[in-house]
């Protein structure tokens, strides 16, 4: 699929007015179709520096007992340690940067769509798309650096020793490659269609609570979006969490084994 | 009007009834596992969301294709 048909089609769902829209008549005509087109990307970016603002303020003074800001980065932090323990067994402390802050990042984005007049950035698919790639690219960079180029191209053939595995071998290297390459955007097809399916229920819902009442002349509506809005925080926490999940578990595949903990990983994608 | 107006929801509904099979399935079964091993429930709740979130992804599928062929309609 072509990343700007998506956006396109992306354009002709139904979703609630953004800030750029609802101020057009106050701001220059330029001004808005660049929002319209960046507008994920500068939210994306605000969630980038709310991250590292938070984290910088948390790690920049530890005490012994922690204050209510560090307490709560700290619950966060182990809480993604125990997870990652199931899966990365003793490398996890390895990738626990990369896949927590994979996880506040999709985490924030999903969350930024339920304020009102601002959007999710990953229902754009080229950011959740740009974010499967980036999981991809570290996957095979872990891969040659723990494997090395030739044992990678070796586990893609899964490791053939005897005869049988040499005659399947051209067979599972092609299977592997197919299998490496529809990851990403599986991982990207999940993250943009679960949230901007969200989001088009919650808009979907607050239009009927304005029609509702519109007949009678009302200037405000129900709010049956409401509980939606419940759903479409459960539904970011989740979809982040599957997310970095897919990563962890695609990271664990390609490290070498090392006895108990290889035995651990029982998703075979 | 075409029959992409009827289609496009049929499609959804057949995937989503599938996708329904199969996430009642997988719930059951965890359910059963958390029940004989209550001990073990961190872990099968673990396997069981990655477990949902490849079932619901065709899903899912279907919904973006409605969101591609919308512009048909």
């Amino acid at each position: 699929m072509q990343p700007d048909t998506a956006a396109a089609a992306a354009d002709l769902s139904i979703e609630l007015p953004r800030l750029q829209h609802v101020l057009s008549g106050l701001i220059p005509h330029d001004l808005v179709s660049f929002l319209d087109v960046w507008g994920g990307n500068i939210l994306a970016l605000c969630a980038l520096i709310l991250i590292s603002v938070l984290m910088t303020r948390a790690c920049s003074r530890f005490t012994e007992v922690p204050g209510r800001l560090q307490n709560a980065v700290e619950a966060v932090v182990e809480a993604m340690e125990n997870i990652l323990n199931d899966i990365l067994g003793s490398s996890m402390h390895e990738f626990l940067p990369f896949l927590g802050t994979l996880f506040l990042f999709i985490f924030i984005m999903n969350l930024t769509g339920l304020i009102p007049l601002l959007h999710s950035p990953t229902s754009q698919f080229e950011i959740a798309l740009s974010l499967a790639i980036v999981v991809f690219c570290y996957v095979q960079m872990v891969a040659i650096r723990k494997l090395g180029l030739i044992g990678y191209i070796d586990h893609l053939m899964s490791s053939p020793r005897d005869l049988v595995g040499w005659l399947l071998a051209p067979l599972m290297l092609l299977l592997h490659l197919i299998a490496e390459l529809v990851r990403p955007i599986s991982l990207a097809l999940r993250l943009f269609g679960n949230i901007t399916g969200e989001d088009a229920l919650i808009a979907a819902f607050t239009g009927l609570g304005v029609l509702a009442l519109s007949g009678i002349g009302s200037p405000v509506g129900l709010p049956l979006g409401l509980p939606f809005i419940f759903l479409g925080m459960l539904f970011g926490l989740v979809q982040a969490f599957v997310f970095t999940i897919l990563s962890a578990v695609y990271i664990a595949q390609v490290l070498p084994p090392e006895g108990e903990s290889h035995a651990k990983n029982p998703i075979k994608s | 009007m075409n029959y992409l107006s009827i289609t496009l929801p049929l499609g959804v509904c057949v995937t989503a009834l599938g996708s329904a099979i199969g996430l009642g399935l997988a719930v059951t079964s965890a359910m059963n596992a958390v029940a004989r091993q209550p001990e073990a429930a961190g872990k099968i709740q673990m396997l069981l969301v990655i477990g949902c979130a490849f079932i619901e992804a065709l899903t899912i599928y279907a919904v973006v294709v409605v969101f591609i062929l919308q512009g048909k309609m």
